[in-house]
């Protein structure tokens, strides 16, 4: 039976699953928006998975990575949990052994690696601001009426250079608005956007940073080619964007869970694709032991308690490796998506 | 008497004289409760807005003490420790800002400047004012401040010999484990030993089999040798402990990297980053910054700090190969 190894990035926007066999070619890639119930979005990436790949498949390990990987991976039983930029610049350094600069824009956090010699030596992560992510375009693309699918192409049609303010998304926009009144096309407007957008990331993330090819563009907004012209316009230099520019984050979380169960040759805790049958479900409470009041979660799997998480001091996240299953306590339930 | 003690700040450098010089001249010490995220919203509801985040706790710390119910609260007036070099404005003018920007504290505070040539604070003329407000006689408050003085060189001491600070704090003995990857910290210690403010730095780093190094774990007089080697010295004392460090850790082979954690507003560390930051890339020693405000997420903080490690490992395992 061969094996596959699965990557799972829960972000704040999009829910990526993909698969690779043995040889780390990819057999199965999967690009969902986040609606904001991940553990359903992810039993029906399952769904598909198990549909497209069928029985014959062997799980030999799942790694999980985004921002939302820690409960995602409870509930999976993952063998590797890792944060975003590690899974990045392992996909990248995979399919581009010669990569020196990665840029990441997703849908809520933008980030620089800076690789030498096939290894991550420094990185950077927007901060407080979002600006110039995903959610901020297509935030400007709707108010604009522009597909986002078309904001990019749109862009390459400008014929002149208008300068958008791009220190903060709030003045971007009332400067967009100022500056259609003044008679610039949409394609210009959201050109100037584009090069806003990559001006504020130079500011912020790369910070006078030296920068070496080869230039590599992924995360969502890496479907952008106006965003793309921009970064070559600024760098002079060409900027690639992988073929799986969109799902990099769960491709590098399955290489590194691959190579941690070749290097361990423990067996996978992956509670299987039946696992869709489980019922999951999430609550949480407000602890009222001290003054810090953390809002603590809990994950269940049907009657079992898999899962604490949240609570500062560790009382209760210890309570489970005590105890797995200890009886509910006094709690209110918030949500319960069975 | 009863005398308050907020939990922040120089706490966590001179607790154990204050603790002892306190006990010795019979007075009553109540210590202001772990910070939480309560005190801190208070304390932030409180405080002058525009000042950094260590402060913010500190008035939340002040506020706990009034609630206790105690008669006075000891906010001394740090002034200098090295001929030349002062504290940053906000610790010379923290009496100052508590009494105007909080009520209830009229008679309440005990304050008096502290100025000496060292870290050692214990010089008799500093404290003279004790004599009549508590009416001791001059041999039992120098013996007193013997007796605190010993203390606090213990306490330094076992700092420096691997005991965990935070363990020394509660009166026990712990040393810190080795680990797999050696990190030197640039922070203040009001801000890494506050767990509540830095969300569990220490335990989080310790958990992924990191030993920390922070300059009061460096030998005192390295740091001094350090500090007198700068061509131009900062003006704040403890802003120029965290450069010398910083230079040490620059320099050591046996730092795998380096991380600044520092409080959102903290004016010296704008200064102070930059440079160490400049100086790592020149000689290739990782360096990331962790800023701490009080309202930071904990999943970037987090993400940071693992993104850092692995970065630091697969670097250590491919200079070994």
């Amino acid at each position: 039976m061969d094996k596959v190894y699965i990557g799972v990035d829960i972000g704040s926007v999009s829910i990526n699953i993909v698969a690779i066999n043995k040889d780390s070619d990819l057999v199965f890639r999967l690009y969902k928006r986040n609606t904001g119930q991940p553990v359903d979005l992810v039993k029906e990436g399952f769904q598909e998975l198990k549909e497209e790949l069928g029985d014959r498949r062997e799980i030999g390990g799942i790694g999980v990575t985004g921002s939302g990987r820690q409960l995602t991976a409870y509930v999976l039983g993952a063998d590797l949990v890792k944060n975003e930029i590690t899974a990045h610049a392992a996909a990248t350094t995979f399919y581009y052994p010669d990569v020196g600069t990665i840029f990441e824009i997703g849908g809520q956090d933008s980030k620089l690696i800076i690789i030498k010699n096939g290894i991550p030596v420094d990185f950077a992560m927007n901060t407080v601001c979002a600006a110039g992510t995903g959610s901020f375009l297509d935030h400007q693309a709707i108010r604009l009426g522009v597909k986002i699918e078309e904001f990019g192409r749109l862009a390459l049609q400008a014929k002149r250079d208008v300068r958008i303010a791009g220190r903060c998304t709030v003045f971007a926009e009332s400067d967009m608005i100022s500056k259609q009144q003044y008679g610039y096309t949409k394609a210009e407007i959201i050109k100037g956007l584009s090069r806003a957008l990559v001006r504020n990331y130079m500011n912020n993330l790369v910070r006078g940073k030296q920068l070496e090819g080869q230039f590599i563009f992924q995360g969502g907004v890496a479907a952008n080619v106006g965003i793309k012209a921009a970064f070559e316009e600024e760098l002079q230099e060409e900027v690639i964007v992988p073929e799986h520019y969109d799902v990099m984050g769960a491709i590098g979380i399955a290489l590194l869970a691959k190579e941690e169960m070749e290097r361990s040759g423990r067996k996978s805790a992956f509670r299987g694709l039946d696992f869709t049958q489980d019922d999951f479900f999430t609550d949480s409470f407000n602890c009222t032991g001290c003054a810090n009041e953390c809002e603590v979660i809990r994950v269940m799997a049907g009657e079992e308690l898999i899962a604490i998480t949240g609570d500062r001091c560790g009382k209760w996240s210890a309570s489970i490796i005590d105890k797995k299953t200890r009886e509910g306590r006094n709690y209110t339930r918030r949500t319960a998506n069975k | 008497m009863k005398i308050g003690i907020p939990r922040s700040l120089l706490y966590y450098y001179y607790y154990p004289f204050w603790q002892t010089l306190f006990k010795e001249l019979g007075m009553e010490l109540i210590l202001s409760e772990a910070n939480s995220g309560d005190l801190l919203n208070q304390g932030a509801k409180e405080a002058v807005p525009e000042i950094c985040v260590p402060m913010k706790v500190y008035v939340g710390q002040v506020l706990n003490l009034l609630e206790k119910g105690v008669e006075l609260i000891y906010i001394p007036r740090f002034v200098s420790i090295r001929k030349g070099i002062t504290f940053c404005p906000k610790f010379l003018g923290l009496p100052d800002m508590l009494m105007n920007s909080l009520s209830g504290l009229d008679g309440k505070i005990l304050t008096h400047e502290i100025r000496s040539r060292t870290d050692d604070i214990s010089a008799y003329r500093n404290y003279a004012l004790f004599r009549e407000l508590f009416q001791v006689s001059k041999s039992k408050l120098s013996r007193a401040l013997k007796a605190a003085r010993r203390d606090w060189l213990e306490f330094r001491k076992l700092q420096q010999e691997g005991y965990k600070t935070e363990k020394l704090l509660q009166g026990e003995k712990e040393k810190r484990a080795e680990g797999s990857l050696k990190i030197g910290v640039l922070a203040y210690v009001y801000n890494l030993y506050d767990r509540y403010i830095n969300m569990d730095f220490l335990e989080r780093l310790e958990e992924k089999g990191v030993k920390l190094v922070s300059f009061e774990m460096l030998d005192e007089d390295l740091i001094n040798k350090f500090i007198a080697k700068l061509r131009k010295p900062f003006f704040w004392e403890f802003t120029n402990k965290l450069m010398a460090a910083g230079h040490y850790f620059i320099n050591s082979a046996e730092i795998d990297g380096i991380i600044h954690l520092t409080a959102f507003a903290c004016g010296p560390d704008a200064i102070l980053g930059p440079f160490l930051d400049l100086e790592a890339q020149g000689k290739n020693k990782p360096f990331m910054t962790l800023r701490i405000d009080e309202q930071t997420g904990e999943s970037h903080f987090l993400t940071r700090i693992e993104a850092f490690v692995d970065l630091l490992s697969l670097k250590k395992r491919s200079d070994q190969t």
